[in-house]
């Protein structure tokens, strides 16, 4: 089944050695200087997005293409209170504040949406949702500044390692919720309505209750992240905040690793980060149409995601590999 | 109607508004017909009529035709690229499910952008037409003629498309597939070809909207993303896979976005759009003019 994850101690053992090693590697390097730093602080970011879409996406099947919304939110949030100086710089009052907003949003919205839409039309609806908002700040006068954004106080800056550990206790905290929710009976739940609604409802399950409770965790998260990105970019504007790649990148991040699994996420992050800084190294100007070429091909030859192929419900050439004989043994 | 301060300026609000609306209406029934059949939600056909707007704007700068004669060589070329998409990717991903065909279809739309931006540059192109600055007087109500020409052109197209649906064998057939596949397999038909006709078909009415839209709107190679939304959204006002309705649809939200533009401010014209979108989807996911099938997709 694909609900149940990691049950093996060869799993953990490897989660928690590639843990130690990203907990002890910016005390080895310079983070200001480090590319790897910077690589790793984008992609914790990722993890905790793509593991944030998966939620609901994934797990239970409802597709959203809003997270723009709520990574907009996060990022205004924190930077309208703390140009009225209600918060602080990497205020962690500020970050769940924000992460609370993107919540009650989620809640009131997906009250609304997930009672009555379903499928396409909960997409639809999802993607007019970040749309709104992002019209909303562009027109909201001197609380979102307009079009030319808010710039924050840049001089705050410390240092690297403080964004690294930040995006890492993000992507840590957002792995434990989706293990912990996955393996309650809330994940037995997310997949019973994923694979038949009708037959889930009618054995007991609160359908909306546990939509709208995979929804807001992950928008959740998703406001975590707008607010670090706020402090990080010291400058939000509608068009970067409420940009399409925020929910394009992890949607594609998760179907490219494996849409309803724990590790998949995780590794689809890893590799498309890793192939969209390499391409952006190796060939600057061609960079969008390589990742976009990337994106056609994935979704052409993995539609499954990576993790079929490794846990053995496709037979592919992975599963010769020992190391993923491992893992498939134990997922 | 005190917003207003003459009936004319009503009416050319009004009219200002169903022209527009005629372009989305072009735009969305390409994505309607995919839709109805494929189920897929087809995002790139921004880009795709973008792509055709380039042709134009070639084709114009080099031969200095009238870019409708584009209509001409567009449809064919378009009818061609649809087939060979479907056949060499979209049959093949549509069997692992909607995702990852929304998926190819967001990836195709950037590939597409970026690949424009890379040969043709991202400077604004125009194509300007004999008749750009002709335009007709009725009491007081203005009519752009290049507006009523791509008015004309959104009429032919649905009425074209509605013909073919309802009075040949295979628009019966993609009608049979749209209702029930499983059905229309058992009956002879061959799903997989007569998706590969609908989408041929949808890409071709891109290319008509990418034509009809570079005649009135300069163009960038990102600019068909704010058409594929609008697109949607006419969809969804007229019922998700109906055609006559994608029209409607375009010239509601048209007539919507003028009228809000003019009394609200342009700023919130989109605004007003998107929320009578969502709203339409919570309480009339049928459409605003569809029947009710009792059923919630």
């Amino acid at each position: 089944m694909r609900g149940k994850l990691n049950s093996g101690k060869t799993g953990w053992a490897v989660g928690f050695i590639v843990l130690a090693f990203f907990v002890i590697y910016p005390f080895l390097v310079n983070t200001e200087r480090s590319y790897l730093v910077y690589f790793l602080y984008m992609t914790f970011i990722y993890v905790a997005m793509a593991q944030g879409w998966n939620l609901a996406g994934g797990y239970t099947g409802q597709v959203s293409l809003g997270q723009h919304a709520f990574f907009g939110v996060g990022c205004y949030v924190t930077a309208i209170l703390w140009r009225a100086k209600a918060i602080g710089y990497l205020d962690p009052l500020g970050m769940v504040l924000s992460g609370i907003c993107a919540v009650i949003l989620a809640i009131l919205v997906g009250l609304l949406l997930l009672s009555k839409l379903r499928g396409d039309y909960f997409a639809l609806g999802t993607l007019g949702l970040g749309e709104i908002l992002h019209v909303i700040a562009i027109n909201g006068g001197r609380v979102t500044q307009g079009p030319m954004g808010i710039n924050l106080p840049s001089d705050a800056y410390i240092s690297m390692t403080y964004y690294y550990f930040i995006a890492l206790a993000i992507a840590v905290l957002t792995l434990i919720v989706v293990l912990v929710m996955t393996r309650s009976s809330i994940g037995l739940a997310l997949v019973a309505i994923r694979e038949n609604e009708v037959a889930a409802a009618a054995n007991g399950v609160a359908v909306l209750k546990y939509k709208v409770i995979a929804f807001a965790a992950g928008a959740f998260v998703t406001g975590l992240c707008g607010s670090l990105n706020a402090y990080y970019t010291f400058h939000i504007d509608s068009a970067g905040a409420f940009d399409l790649d925020w929910v394009m990148v992890p949607i594609l991040m998760t179907i490219l690793g494996g849409s309803g699994t724990f590790l998949g996420p995780i590794l689809g992050a890893f590799i498309l980060s890793g192939v969209y800084e390499l391409a952006n190294m190796v060939m600057p100007q061609l960079h969008p149409i390589f990742s976009a070429a990337f994106i056609v091909l994935v979704t052409l030859f993995l539609p499954d995601g990576l993790m079929k192929y490794i846990t053995g419900h496709k037979e592919g050439v992975l599963r010769r590999l020992p190391l993923f004989r491992a893992i498939a043994r134990e997922t | 109607m005190h917003w207003f301060s003459s009936l004319a300026t009503f009416l050319q609000v009004l009219v200002n508004g169903v022209f527009l609306g005629c372009m989305y209406g072009v735009a969305a029934i390409g994505l309607s017909l995919v839709f109805g059949c494929m189920q897929i939600i087809f995002i790139a056909q921004g880009a795709v009529m973008i792509l055709a707007a380039y042709c134009i704007f070639w084709m114009v700068t080099f031969t200095s035709l009238s870019p409708f004669w584009g209509f001409l060589f567009i449809i064919p070329v378009f009818v061609g690229f649809g087939f060979a998409m479907y056949t060499g990717l979209f049959q093949r991903v549509a069997k692992a499910g909607k995702n990852p065909s929304l998926l190819l279809a967001f990836g195709l739309m950037v590939l597409l952008e970026h690949v424009m931006a890379f040969v043709f540059s991202s400077d604004y192109r125009t194509v300007k037409t004999k008749f750009a600055s002709t335009a007709l007087g009725l009491g007081g109500v203005t009519f752009s003629v290049n507006r009523i020409i791509v008015a004309i052109v959104a009429c032919a197209a649905t009425a074209l498309v509605f013909l073919f649906l309802k009075k040949t064998i295979l628009g019966k057939a993609v009608r049979a597939v749209s209702e029930d596949m499983g059905a229309a397999a058992l009956l002879g038909m061959r799903p997989e070809w007569v998706s590969a006709v609908t989408f041929s078909i949808g890409i071709a009415l891109a290319g008509v909207a990418g034509v009809a839209t570079c005649v009135i709107f300069p163009f960038d190679p990102y600019f068909g993303f704010i058409f594929s939304l609008k697109a949607l959204i006419a969809v969804a006002f007229g019922g998700l896979g109906s055609v006559g309705g994608a029209l409607l649809g375009g010239v509601i939200l048209g007539v919507l976005e003028s009228m809000s533009a003019y009394t609200i401010g342009g700023g919130w014209a989109d605004a007003v759009a998107y929320a009578a979108f969502l709203l339409v989807l919570i309480f009339r996911p049928e459409g605003i003019l569809g029947r009710s099938s009792g059923e919630k997709a």
